[in-house]
Order: C-alpha cells, then sequence, then structure tokens
C-alpha cells in the first residue's frame, strides 16, 4: 500500500504501466458510455459553440448543425476531464505551477523567446486539428480508439504521422538529429 | 449533468496516465520520431494491447457491442496523417497532451495550443464541404475492422498484434535497438 502510494506520487511512470491505465480506459469508455476516446473533435463541438455565439450565419453549415453540432458533447466533458486530469497528475508530484518555457530541448532548438514559442505552438495546433479533422480523428480518437477496434484507418494514419513526424524532425534538427 | 459525470471521470483518468507517462512534454513527443526516447511508442502500444484484448474479449462474451467504428478511407486518414504528424514535431504535442499540459500549468500549452485547436476546427469545420467529401471519397472502406475486412479470426489479430508489441518492447529494451544519444 506504501509502495503504491510512494509510486503514485512519482513525477513519471514506466509507459507500460501508464498505458495499460490509458488501455482500461479506453475498455471503460466503451463498455459504460458506448463511446470513444478523443479530443480532436471536442474541439471541433467548442469552435462551433463560439462560432455561433459570434456569427451565426456563418456558423449554420451542415457540418455544424450535425456532424460535429455545437453542443457540449459527451468528447466536450471528456477534454475538460483530460485537463482535469493533468492537474490531479502534477498535484501528485507536486509539480503543478503556471508556467512558460519549461523545455530545455525546445530552447537550444529554437532559441529562448517565448513569441517564438507561442507562434510555432499556435501554427503547429492548426495544422494537427486541420490533419485530424481530414484523417477522422487523432492520436486519441483515430489511433488509440481506431487502433483498440482494429480499424485499419487507425494503422494507415500511425503510418503516415510517423513518416510525416520524423522528416519534419529531420529537417528541423537537420545535423543534430 | 449526471451524463457529464462518466466522461469527466474517465478523461480525468485519460489525461493523468498522459501526465505521469510524460507525454506532456515536447521533449517526449519529438525524441520518438529521433529513435532516442520511445516512451510514447511504449505507451501507445501497451494501451492498444490491453484495450483491444478487453474489447474483443468482452464482445466475445456478449456483454458489449462496439460502438461506431472509425471509418476507412485510405487516401483521408494517409493525408490527415502526414498533416497531423508534421505539426505534432513541430509542436511536440497533440489534442490529448495539450489538454492534460494544460493542466499541469503550462501556459504555453493553454493559450497559444488550445487557440491553435479552436482555430484549426474553425478553419476545418468551415471547408469541411470543399475537401472532405472529396478526400473521403477515394478508397473508403466505411466503419470496417481488420477480421472482418480480410475474414481473420479477430483473437488470432489480436494475439498476433500482442506478440508484435512483446518483441518491440524486447527489442527496445533489451537489445538496445535505438539510438542513446539524448
Amino acid at each position: 500500500m506504501e509502495s503504491m502510494k510512494t509510486y503514485i506520487r512519482k513525477e513519471l511512470w514506466s509507459p507500460y504501466v501508464a498505458g495499460a491505465v490509458l488501455g482500461i480506459v479506453g475498455v471503460l469508455a466503451v463498455w459504460l458510455s458506448d463511446s470513444l476516446l478523443g479530443a480532436s473533435g471536442a474541439f471541433e463541438n467548442l469552435a462551433g459553440i463560439l462560432g455561433k455565439a459570434a456569427a451565426p450565419e456563418v456558423f449554420d453549415t451542415m457540418y455544424f448543425n450535425f456532424i460535429m453540432p455545437a453542443e457540449i458533447t459527451w468528447g466536450v466533458a471528456l477534454l475538460f476531464g483530460i485537463i482535469l486530469g493533468g492537474f490531479f497528475g502534477a498535484l501528485t508530484s507536486r509539480t503543478f505551477k503556471f508556467r512558460t518555457m519549461d523545455d530545455d530541448q525546445w530552447k537550444k532548438v529554437f532559441g529562448p523567446q517565448l513569441w517564438k514559442r507561442w507562434i510555432l505552438l499556435f501554427v503547429g495546433a492548426i495544422i494537427l486539428e486541420y490533419g485530424a479533422g481530414i484523417a477522422g480523428g487523432c492520436t486519441s480518437g483515430l489511433a488509440i480508439s481506431g487502433g483498440m477496434l482494429l480499424a485499419p484507418a487507425a494503422f494507415l494514419f500511425i503510418g503516415a504521422m510517423f513518416m510525416s513526424g520524423i522528416l519534419t524532425t529531420l529537417v528541423i534538427y537537420r545535423r543534430s538529429y | 449533468m449526471t451524463n457529464y459525470l462518466l466522461p469527466l471521470i474517465l478523461g480525468a483518468a485519460f489525461g493523468f496516465s498522459l501526465n505521469k507517462a510524460g507525454l506532456t512534454r515536447y521533449a517526449k513527443i519529438v525524441n520518438v520520431f529521433r529513435f532516442t526516447d520511445l516512451a510514447v511508442l511504449k505507451f501507445m502500444m501497451t494501451a492498444l494491447v490491453v484495450a483491444m484484448t478487453g474489447l474483443y474479449v468482452l464482445r466475445g462474451l456478449g456483454w458489449i457491442t462496439f460502438p461506431n467504428v472509425p471509418a476507412t478511407y485510405v487516401a483521408g486518414n494517409l493525408i490527415g496523417g502526414l498533416i497531423f504528424g508534421v505539426g505534432m514535431a513541430l509542436a511536440g504535442f497533440c489534442p490529448g497532451t495539450c489538454a492534460a499540459g494544460s493542466g499541469e500549468g503550462k501556459l504555453d500549452y493553454l493559450i497559444p495550443g488550445m487557440l491553435g485547436f479552436l482555430t484549426g476546427a474553425v478553419l476545418f469545420g468551415l471547408t469541411y464541404q470543399q475537401v472532405f467529401p472529396l478526400v473521403s471519397k477515394i478508397a473508403n472502406y466505411g466503419n470496417v475492422v481488420l477480421p472482418d475486412l480480410w475474414n481473420l479470426n479477430p483473437y488470432l489479430v489480436v494475439l498476433l498484434f500482442g506478440l508484435i508489441a512483446v518483441l518491440l518492447f524486447y527489442l527496445i529494451d533489451r537489445a538496445g535497438m535505438f539510438r542513446k544519444k539524448a
């Protein structure tokens, strides 16, 4: 019992243990909620809610009305849960802190300027969300949730993601790859 | 409100696992593409093996039915994956890990990260009609799973996947089949 408490407080777990936890959560989501884990879809629902508030005519589309309806869906609640989970995790290891620029490797590659990091993360997030939209899901909604059902889509996505991820890293890191 | 309780709890467990696996860090994500730290791969493969075993066994017992299986449309899955990989290697997060990292207090994730996902979602939603029908038309197999598509015994596929994963873990951990340079 004591050793379990110590383990929970550890900042980093074995990826096998953490991965098994995610696997169990994936099963429970299907079993208890008949739903699949995901994250990128929730951003679509939220974007619809915000968009309809700001410019109702522009967002009065089939997509934001029916395909990804502008509502607080199961997935949106899950997304808020993910944020909470990160918070709890950081609490157990006493690493919660509002902070910026906390990655040394990033500083080595891109430099210490905060504005540069914020622009690149903003652009990166746009690329990620658009790619997830085309593919039909992200790392959780397609790779994990599709893969655990043995959907071919998931393995096509994972293969393509690793291929372009490796190429992009090669370009960014060049000689220090 | 009670409908939201379960996804909130499940999401919290999900985010907790991302935090503990260290996937909320730029270096962890990017270094899997450099083959210097394969934690992401171990995490994903373990989750897949555990979940697919559980799901196929529970379905075999008749306790669950599968929800809407993510659709396979070869060109779109591949093109989307290629775009996604660029963003992931650049930013060092994906939608889920950005959310979990925001909860840890990372303002870089909470502000430009979350705003970026929302902006990307607006862009995709507003161009959906022009883009999606085109890419999803090519080689569309619908909501299919591999064992049905290839007419294989599902338990055999799950077992084979598990064995491949274990072999991969063995090669990674014991034989040191990746570069040690940080």
